[in-house]
């Protein structure tokens, strides 16, 4: 490797060659504050806090952007490079509204860590500040330009990693915000609610619209009966918002955690991702048997459905109509439970609790339920459950774990491998594989499904038949596919399965904040590892599933099935 | 037209043009430009192609409409060629008579020549017209003779001759060289070489790249680009072609801002022309090189100048900068390597490769080559394009071409690259500009704009107006130039504003905010993102560099010493008063017929009304904005508080004096000139008993000393004095300090202060031997003998040394003596410095006093111990000092004796300093007092007027003194000595006259005040000037613009 010497804080230090001074000064322990880096993307150099002195250099010199260069010598720690990033950041704190004590954020808010880090202990620029209206149309997330600090990360992962742009800068100067096309609200922009945005956000501008304190007014309330679910991904990640380390799955004490604070029932999303992969694989199998639309694209994913159903409408028929895990789960919730429980849907809550932002808008859709009544009634994201938790005063640490409750507890581990991109086809190739030849796969785990690339591809052999599928997540990669197979380039492609963010569910807009890949990679690896020690790895070996075609649904894409378990697609006009 | 395939082509075609052309033809030609659009030119070109029809003329003249001349101030303008007979402001009216005069009987119409202020003369020429004589055009060479619509004209004066030679001569490496040599820097801002530019950017590996021309001009009064273009546009396109032949480029984009729709229209056009000729598109002039053009317009975002900025708003995205590098030559429009460089850059390509690196080095300093056009706007009498080689100096600039600054106020200073740039102080106005020594001075040579700035612009309100463009005009992506740029601007909003509440966390906040600015400037200049961000702060830190002390007056006194910050200034006459007079108020009285409402408001701030009708130096006339800002003459204030007092008796109102309570005192006052007995007078009025020494028989001091009586008549001021006196008030004249009485003295009789305004009555002396004959005599002795006792001291020839207002005063009451031959008044600098008032200097002139300006004695001729002459030498103009001003030089062998009976040595005056005896002095040898407690060294003992400051002003004396009675009553009732500067805004409302709404109606002229005819002067002390009729009184109350209303208006 082309290798340069640089010398960092009077420390010599090797450098690649070009690489920016930020990557170098990290790679050697010298930590360096930034608001608007984001790793894989370009550059923009907007927020400055970055910068270090550079011998020769007039002005001070942004790191990470600036390339390294042989001999070069740097300060990252002069008093002239303190006082200007000290500057920086009492500049934003003066136009920035002070709520820290009531800011979702509080704690987790980068920049209060940085005003922290560099030692602002006085308030020393005062002035007006900007004044907007928050935005709460989105069922899914709150924005408040006046925490807004524009460092523009929301913009470039809106755009550049998930394809979408429903935000950009608006305006210029000391008034320039992010917004949507002509300042509407979100709810009628191109958003498309994966909240990956909220995951860029360094402060409290981009939240989740919460339903705390819906769900404990519901818990709260003796005539309701108030039942869980939790999907895949969530039994991974939780763990982190208690300090423990990612990768940690608390499977069976989330489920007593949430039987203290007072779900009467509390059923695992990984049985209804068993359901969906019987009802999926039987429709894939179906299609390709029958000539139908290919190649099929999965459904599970709300955020994919609704890009699709803005920016490419011409394929929804390509879109599987199974509904997500969790709206097949509310379905059977609000039809097969409360019948055999002998209670009225009317008078049960069913919350789910999911990594996801876009789920709370999928939760909203008007086909999802049934007379008026939804299937969904609240979702909270894993970040709201840890909320919740604190609340009622629950540590999920100091619980003994317990299982889920029948009829909706049980799971295979395939289920399971949906939290994480690539999970559905993994499952799917194993399901499909009996359905077709009645045989199992010899060797359950599909290697090249597996990982967090954006976009994976294999071919698959199912008896006679040659599947090719597919795996991309990120709606950027999705966009990239999509125009190969519009312009008729991907005919060798029958599968596609679509996770909205990067990684899979694993990375939702509603997971634990301000992780990097590492962590993503960690809960990943926890849900291959559940896999791997599971008795029942496989979605059709899921007793509880067949139990409940036999006794109430029949067959997949029977008709209980099709009324309960599928949806369709509508084309949807946004502004942009 | 068929395309020319070869450089062969091209030129028969030349050929043939020029064949086909008579320069003898008549040719009329009008200005095109935009400004001279926005002035008539259209019509007036349709009116002269009428007017030529209706003479018969259409056969043999041409009217041509050219691009812009530059000198917009004069639009529109018109010369006929080939005769070059220049005329300026010819409206559509004019063509009649242009065409008749000129062409029929091939006169000229007087009427429309430029009129050059400086000789009084009407110049014919246009190479004569002062604004061009000292210019070097190069880049608008051409732009007063082409017209911009035909390609044939541009070929036929050796258009496009540049590219066929860089095409079949020269290799790409070639041209680059060429510019490289040529010492070309860029024209947009930071002066870049444009060789090694092109040179980085033609090495990039790949074959798609791009030029760029930067036409998004938006610094505030700059529009030289636009001229440019307007006016060449296929001088630009022709560059920019060798520019990317020396490239390598295929594309080149033009991005220009949409509101420059006649620069859009022509570049068009141009375009269209080029290509239709084979100048553009495939395999130019059969050389195998390609390139078209793209014009991208803009929506006018200021940051889109920045060149990172720039291509993102060419590839359809928001203008917004990004991090260098990657450079644009390595990754710029599209992600391809792009050479960006501005409209007048590209414009001097074509002219280096036809006359080579050699001519064009030879023009401009050291470091700096060639010409640069500059936008000349602001406070200056001749605004337009100028274009000079580098090196030339701001002075030549502003005082030569542009004719210096308009209404005899004095340059402040100029704007350089616009928001970007910073400052040029009137004492660095010799400074070459090139990039360097503007760069030293922390301004820049920018894309050219050259702001003037008089004495009435407040340097805090232009960093204020820069730091306001530039937050509003930042992108808003990094912090520092976002958020740092408003809080700068706020900081300044503070300090131009009156505080919102005395002292406190308010006071304090403005504190530090002067402190932060310059740290809040460091930050963004040395953090800020891209070249418009890191250059905002420029602004602020230039005029903090030069003008720190306007910024203090703000800070500290809550003063605007310019008079332009409303908020601190409110109506500006009332700000410049030292007495603060509320004149507005009593020229809306005046206008409304309350005379007696009038005379209230004078009386009220000022003890001396009828003296200061006739004797003040009325600064509120100065800063008057109908005579600033209105463009036209100020208010005749002084005339009309002479219309007040002469005609309302003082006895209308006469404050009451308050009596003598537990919180009164002794108070001595020493001296009764106007500082003493306005301090005295205000004390009596507080109920304090106040006892005032005069050393002369007749109170007044300098009033009665030494003004004459024809400027302020006896009987006049002794009434005046009359009306001062109350029960608190006792006045003892022939009591001198020193002599009858001491300050100890009074201090032990019980006074419990003493006020000293004793005044400056020592005449300085010239320090030449023989200064000490008969008949050289001190000015001031010279005025007391004749004002206080009737004596006449001049005789024969009688010169005075000095400039100021008593050397006019000596002179003027000397030629009113008998025995006198002639008056010369003998001065060091020129004639247009001498501090004494222009209408004093007028009236002497009328009256016959002679004035030999720069010249200084040198010896005194005596014969007889008695006087007979004074040799003198004569001064040059140098250096300037750091006020600006030149200093006086002697010319050696410039010698020269004028023999003079009388010399009256008038050159200053200081305090008596034997009388200060025990007190402490200043090293001007004025007594030292503390400016806002006016107390001096000793307890108890107050000073004021001419013996702190030295010889001033009667309304500066009056001021003083009441200062000192304020002071002197707080130090009697111990309280402390000190209180905040308060802004004093306009308070009262006062209803405009009924009729004062016409708004529509031309404005009046300033009335003319009668003076008594010369020959009634000729040997006696009536007073000269005379009082307005009251219809001139109504008219020019009228005419005042209200700024008070603006304070005082109920909503």
């Amino acid at each position: 490797m082309d290798t340069v010497t640089i010398e960092a804080n009077g420390r010599k230090l090797e450098a690649r060659r070009g690489e920016p001074i930020l990557a170098a000064l990290k790679r050697a322990g010298i930590h360096v504050p930034t608001l608007c880096h984001v790793e894989g993307l370009t550059p923009t150099g907007a927020c400055r806090l970055c910068v270090v002195e550079v011998d020769g250099a007039r002005n001070l010199v942004p790191s990470c952007s600036f390339p390294v260069a042989d001999g070069m010598r740097i300060k990252s720690d002069s008093p002239r490079v303190i006082a200007a990033r000290r500057t920086l950041v009492e500049l934003l704190l003066a136009n920035h509204p002070d709520d820290c004590l009531f800011c979702g954020r509080s704690g987790s808010c980068q920049l209060q860590t940085l005003s922290q880090d560099l030692g602002v202990r006085q308030r020393r620029y005062h002035g007006v500040k900007n004044a907007h209206s928050r935005d709460v149309s989105s069922p899914s997330i709150v924005r408040d330009p006046d925490k807004c600090v524009l460092c523009g990360k929301c913009v470039r992962v809106c755009e550049e990693v998930q394809g979408v742009a429903a935000i950009d800068f608006i305006g210029r100067g000391s008034h320039a915000f992010v917004g949507t096309a002509f300042d509407k609200g979100l709810n009628v922009s191109s958003c498309i609610n994966c909240g990956q945005c909220v995951v860029a956000c360094p402060t409290g501008a981009l939240q989740e619209r919460s339903n705390v304190d819906d769900v404990l007014r519901a818990l709260a309330d003796p005539e309701l009966f108030v039942v869980a679910q939790h999907a895949p991904a969530v039994s991974v990640s939780i763990a982190e918002e208690f300090g423990m380390k990612a990768g940690v799955d608390i499977d069976g004490a989330m489920v007593a955690a949430l039987r203290r604070v007072g779900f009467k029932r509390v059923f695992d999303t990984s049985f209804t991702a068993d359901l969906t992969i019987m009802e999926e694989g039987s429709e894939l199998a179906h299609r390709i048997a029958n000539g139908g639309v290919l190649p099929m694209m999965t459904s599970c994913s709300p955020g994919w459905i609704k890009f699709v159903e803005t920016f490419y409408p011409e394929f929804r028929a390509n879109l599987s109509t199974c509904k997500s895990p969790q709206q097949m789960m509310g379905a059977v919730i609000k039809t097969y439970f409360t019948e055999r429980e002998g209670l009225d849907p009317a008078k049960v809550v069913s919350v789910s609790i999911m990594p996801c932002t876009a789920k709370k808008f999928e939760a909203t859709r008007p086909e999802m339920g049934r007379d008026n009544v939804p299937d969904v009634d609240y979702v909270l994201t894993t970040r709201e459950l840890a909320e919740l938790l604190r609340i009622t005063g629950v540590d999920p640490a100091a619980v003994e774990p317990e299982t889920a409750d029948t009829p909706f507890g049980e799971r295979s581990s395939a289920g399971k491998l949906f939290g994480a991109t690539g999970g559905v086809t993994e499952a799917a190739v194993r399901s499909v594989h009996w359905l077709l030849t009645g045989r199992e796969l010899e060797h359950l785990e599909v290697a090249k499904a597996r990982g967090l690339d954006g976009c994976k591809e294999m071919r698959v052999r199912i008896g006679d038949l040659e599947v090719g599928a597919v795996v991309v997540s990120s709606l950027g990669e999705a966009r990239k596919l999509l125009d190969q197979v519009k312009a008729g380039e991907r005919k060798d492609i029958q599968f596609i399965e679509v996770m909205t963010c990067p990684g899979g569910c694993i990375n939702g807009g509603g997971q634990p904040l301000g992780i990097g890949r590492e962590a993503i990679a960690a809960r990943m690896k926890a849900l291959y590892r559940i896999d791997r020690g599971a008795s029942v790895r496989v979605s059709h070996r899921n007793e509880s599933v067949q139990r409940l075609y036999d006794e109430f649904l029949g067959k997949p894409l029977g008709e209980r099935s099709h009324h309960l378990l599928h949806t369709h697609y509508t084309e949807r006009d946004v502004l942009v | 037209m068929k395309p020319f395939l070869h450089a062969e082509d091209l030129e028969r075609h030349r050929e043939s043009l020029v064949a086909a052309y008579d320069p003898d033809r008549v040719r009329i030609t009008v200005c095109g430009g935009t400004g001279c659009n926005a002035q008539g030119s259209v019509k007036l070109v349709a009116a002269l192609r009428d007017a030529v029809g209706r003479h018969g003329l259409a056969a043999d003249v041409e009217v041509k409409v050219t691009g812009c001349h530059g000198f917009c101030e004069k639009g529109p303008i018109v010369v006929v060629r080939p005769a070059n007979v220049f005329y300026v402001q010819v409206k559509a009216e004019d063509a009649d008579e242009l065409v008749r005069v000129t062409l029929k009987d091939n006169a000229i119409v007087e009427r429309l020549l430029y009129h050059d202020p400086a000789s009084g003369t009407r110049v014919v020429h246009e190479q004569d017209v002062p604004f061009y004589a000292k210019q070097t055009r190069v880049i608008l060479a051409e732009n007063g003779h082409l017209d911009p619509t035909s390609i044939d004209d541009y070929i036929l004066r050796g258009g496009y001759s540049a590219l066929a030679k860089a095409l079949t001569a020269m290799r790409p490496e070639d041209v680059i060289a060429e510019v490289k040599q040529a010492g070309l820097r860029g024209r947009g801002g930071a002066g870049f070489p444009t060789g090694v530019k092109w040179e980085l950017c033609r090495k990039q590996p790949g074959a798609d790249k791009y030029v760029i021309c930067n036409a998004d001009e938006g610094d505030p009064g700059a529009y030289m680009n636009r001229s440019e273009i307007e006016g060449n546009p296929h001088l630009i396109l022709e560059g920019m072609i060798i520019g990317a032949y020396a490239i390598g480029a295929r594309h080149a984009y033009i991005y220009c801002r949409a509101e420059y729709p006649l620069a859009i229209e022509q570049l068009t056009r141009g375009i269209a022309q080029a290509r239709e000729c084979g100048l553009l598109g495939e395999d130019i002039l059969g050389s195998g090189f390609s390139l078209d053009f793209v014009i991208k317009q803009g929506a006018g975002a200021f940051v889109c100048g920045e060149e990172t900025a720039l291509m993102h708003s060419i590839e359809g995205k928001r203008g917004m900068p990004t991090p260098r590098p990657p450079f644009p030559a390595q990754s710029g429009v599209f992600g391809k390597p792009s050479n960006i460089n501005n409209v007048e850059t590209w414009a001097n390509v074509p002219l280096i490769v036809n006359r080579g690196a050699a001519w064009f080095s030879g023009i401009g300093s050291e470091k700096s080559k060639g010409t640069k056009v500059f936008s000349l706007v602001g406070c200056v009498n001749n605004t337009g394009l100028v274009e000079v080689p580098f090196g030339t100096s701001v002075r030549t600039i502003v005082e030569d071409i542009g004719g210096g600054t308009p209404r005899g106020r004095k340059f402040k200073a100029a704007q350089m690259g616009g928001p970007s740039g910073g400052c040029i102080p009137a004492a660095a106005i010799d400074t070459p500009v090139d990039y360097e020594s503007l760069q030293a001075l922390g301004a820049i040579v920018g894309s050219g704009g050259m702001v003037v700035m008089d004495d009435s612009t407040c340097m805090v309100d232009l960093a204020k107006y820069f730091m306001e463009f530039i937050q509003s005009e930042s992108c808003g992506k990094c912090i520092p130039c976002r958020e740092g740029t408003r809080r700068m601007k706020e900081i300044l909003d503070a300090l131009t504003r009156p505080r919102r509440k005395e002292g406190g966390v308010d006071a304090l906040l403005r504190m530090q905010g002067l402190m932060q600015l310059e740290e809040l400037a460091e930050t963004i200049k040395t953090t800020a993102l891209c070249g418009l961000g890191q250059t905002a702060p420029n602004p602020v830190l230039s005029t903090l560099r030069f003008f720190r002390d306007e910024y203090e007056a703000h800070l500290y006194d809550r003063q605007c010493p310019a008079g332009s910050c409303k908020e601190l200034v409110g109506a500006p006459c009332q700000n410049a008063c030292p007495a603060g007079t509320e004149v507005w108020r009593y020229v809306a009285h005046v206008a409304r017929g309350e005379y007696n409402d009038a005379f209230r408001v004078i009386r009220d701030a000022n003890p001396f009304p009828s003296a200061c009708a006739r004797v003040c130096h009325h600064p509120c006339e100065k800063s008057c904005r109908a005579g600033a800002s209105g463009g036209g003459e100020p208010i005749a204030i002084r005339s009309l508080k002479r219309f007040v007092v002469d005609r309302v008796p003082a006895s209308t109102y006469r404050p009451l004096a308050r009596r003598p309570g537990t919180k009164s005192a002794r108070v001595a006052v020493v001296g009764a000139g106007p500082a003493g007995l306005t301090a005295a007078h205000q004390l009596s009025l507080l109920g304090h008993r106040v006892t005032v020494f005069e050393r002369e028989a007749v109170p007044g001091g300098m009033l009665v000393g030494a003004i004459p009586a024809y400027r302020l008549p006896r009987e006049r001021l002794s009434a005046e004095i009359e009306e001062l006196l109350n029960d608190n008030l006792d006045l003892r004249t022939g009591a001198a300090l020193g002599r009858d009485f001491t300050v100890d003295g009074l201090l032990a009789d019980g006074y419990k202060a003493v006020y000293l305004a004793l005044g400056s009555h020592q005449s300085k002396t010239l320090d030449l031997p023989g200064e000490d004959a008969a008949g050289v005599i001190p000015g001031i002795r010279f005025l007391k003998a004749y004002n206080l006792h009737g004596e006449g001291l001049a005789r024969g020839r009688v010169g005075i040394v000095g400039g100021g207002n008593s050397a006019m005063d000596a002179a003027r009451v000397a030629l009113r003596q008998p025995g006198v031959e002639s008056v010369t008044m003998f001065y060091r600098r020129s004639r247009e410095e001498m501090p004494a008032y222009a209408e004093e200097i007028e009236a002497g002139l009328a009256e016959g006093v002679a004035i030999e300006e720069l010249v200084a004695p040198l010896a005194v001729h005596t014969k007889d111990g008695r006087l007979v002459g004074v040799r003198f030498q004569r001064n040059r103009l140098s250096e300037p000092d750091a006020s600006g001003r030149r200093k006086p030089e002697p010319i050696p062998g410039s010698e020269f004796d004028a023999p003079l009976d009388t010399l009256i040595v008038a050159i200053s005056e200081a305090p008596e300093a034997g009388l200060l005896d025990g007190l402490k002095l200043t090293k001007w040898g004025t007594l030292a007092a503390n400016p806002e407690s006016c107390l001096t060294s000793r307890p108890g003992v107050f000073a004021g007027g001419d013996v702190t400051t030295g010889p001033s002003t009667v309304i500066g004396a009056i001021a003083a003194g009441k200062r000192a009675a304020m002071m002197i009553d707080r130090y009697v009732n111990g309280k402390l000595l000190r209180v905040l500067p308060k802004v004093k805004l306009p308070s009262v409302f006062v209803a405009p006259a009924g009729d004062a709404d016409d708004e529509g109606a031309p404005p009046a002229e300033r009335v003319r005040t009668p003076h008594l005819p010369l020959a009634a002067r000729v040997g006696n002390f009536d007073e000269v000037e005379l009082c307005i009729s009251e219809a001139d009184a109504c008219g020019e109350a009228h005419r005042c613009m209200r700024c008070d209303l603006e304070f005082t208006q109920p909503v």
